[in-house]
């Protein structure tokens, strides 16, 4: 049998898809007996979600908007006198 | 997103890229448009600051604008406004103070001699959902991040936040995909051991109720 170790450093790959079969049933085999690390597994997969839903919740506020949209526009200006 | 999506969309940025290069204003806009939440976002994930990012999108709609004539299409376009953004974001701060990282070792899993899990692990995956919700579990998981070290955390911001694939990232940190993976898979366990010690506590407070 696989150990923790082995197997903490297969999820990578593992989430992927990319694991040969029969890693991936040594794997699976692993899960079977050790709960601790499907509580690994769990976690580490919501700890990508669970970060990507905060960060991706980042909106430009009003006010940089605005500034940005100015800027734009001051700087089509310039070019076009040129 | 399917392939012939994919093809669509990269087709139109080419079409836009050789306009603005032609010096079509319009395209500008366009181009802008499009990119500007990216770059807000990804700098300031990387800052955490909104007057910083403000203006280091700036910089880049800037340099968009007058170096267009160097991108030369060896990589994509997007590449190209990604490595800029950073590079933006980058020099800022390095012109500020900077707090030291924590050793990411430090908070990587650790195995007795046989390789086995040494610590108790909790499963805290099923009780995120309601504490989504809250500012409290956002700001716990925004400050685990702004403790990643440089190079993990720009992996996984583009990866992992941004959505990008393995290649992409590689192309844009000019990195081994071996090289990608490795700081990715390294950045969600620092990111888990963080994440477990806030859950944990939760769980537990929980529990005494
Ligand atoms: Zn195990």
């Amino acid at each position: 049998m696989i150990c923790c170790k082995e197997c903490v450093d297969l999820l990578y790959e593992y989430i992927e898809g990319s694991l040969d079969s029969g890693t991936t049933k040594s794997l699976e085999e692993h899960f079977q007996e050790c709960p601790p690390c499907i509580a690994f597994f769990n976690t580490y997969k919501s700890t990508r979600t669970l970060c990507r839903d905060t960060l991706n919740e980042i909106e430009i506020p009003d006010e940089v908007r605005h500034t940005l949209q100015s800027f734009l526009k001051e700087q089509k200006k310039q070019q076009e006198k040129k | 997103m399917s392939f012939t999506q994919q093809k669509e969309e990269r087709e139109i940025e080419e079409a836009l890229v050789k306009d603005l290069q032609a010096g079509n204003l319009e395209a500008y806009d366009k181009i802008a448009e499009s990119y500007q939440k990216k770059i807000y976002g990804l700098s300031f994930n990387l800052m955490r600051n909104q007057m910083d990012a403000q203006d280091v999108t700036q910089e880049v709609l800037l340099t968009l604008f007058r170096k267009i004539n160097t991108f030369q299409g060896k990589s994509a376009f997007s590449s190209w406004v990604y490595r800029i953004t950073l590079n933006a974001s980058y020099m800022k701060l390095r012109s500020k103070k900077k707090e030291p990282n924590v050793s990411i070792d430090e908070l990587l899993p650790s195995f007795n001699g046989a390789g086995f899990q040494q610590e108790k692990i909790q499963d805290w995956s099923e009780n995120t959902e309601s504490l989504l919700f809250s500012n409290e579990t956002k700001d716990v998981i925004k400050k685990a991040v702004d403790l990643l070290p440089e190079k993990e955390k720009v992996v996984f911001l583009l990866r992992d936040v941004e959505g990008l694939s393995t290649e992409k990232v590689s192309e844009i940190l000019d990195l081994t995909v071996p090289a990608v993976k490795s700081r990715l898979h390294r950045a969600r366990l620092f990111l888990r051991k963080k994440l477990s010690g806030y859950f944990e506590e939760y769980r537990s407070k929980k529990g005494e109720a």
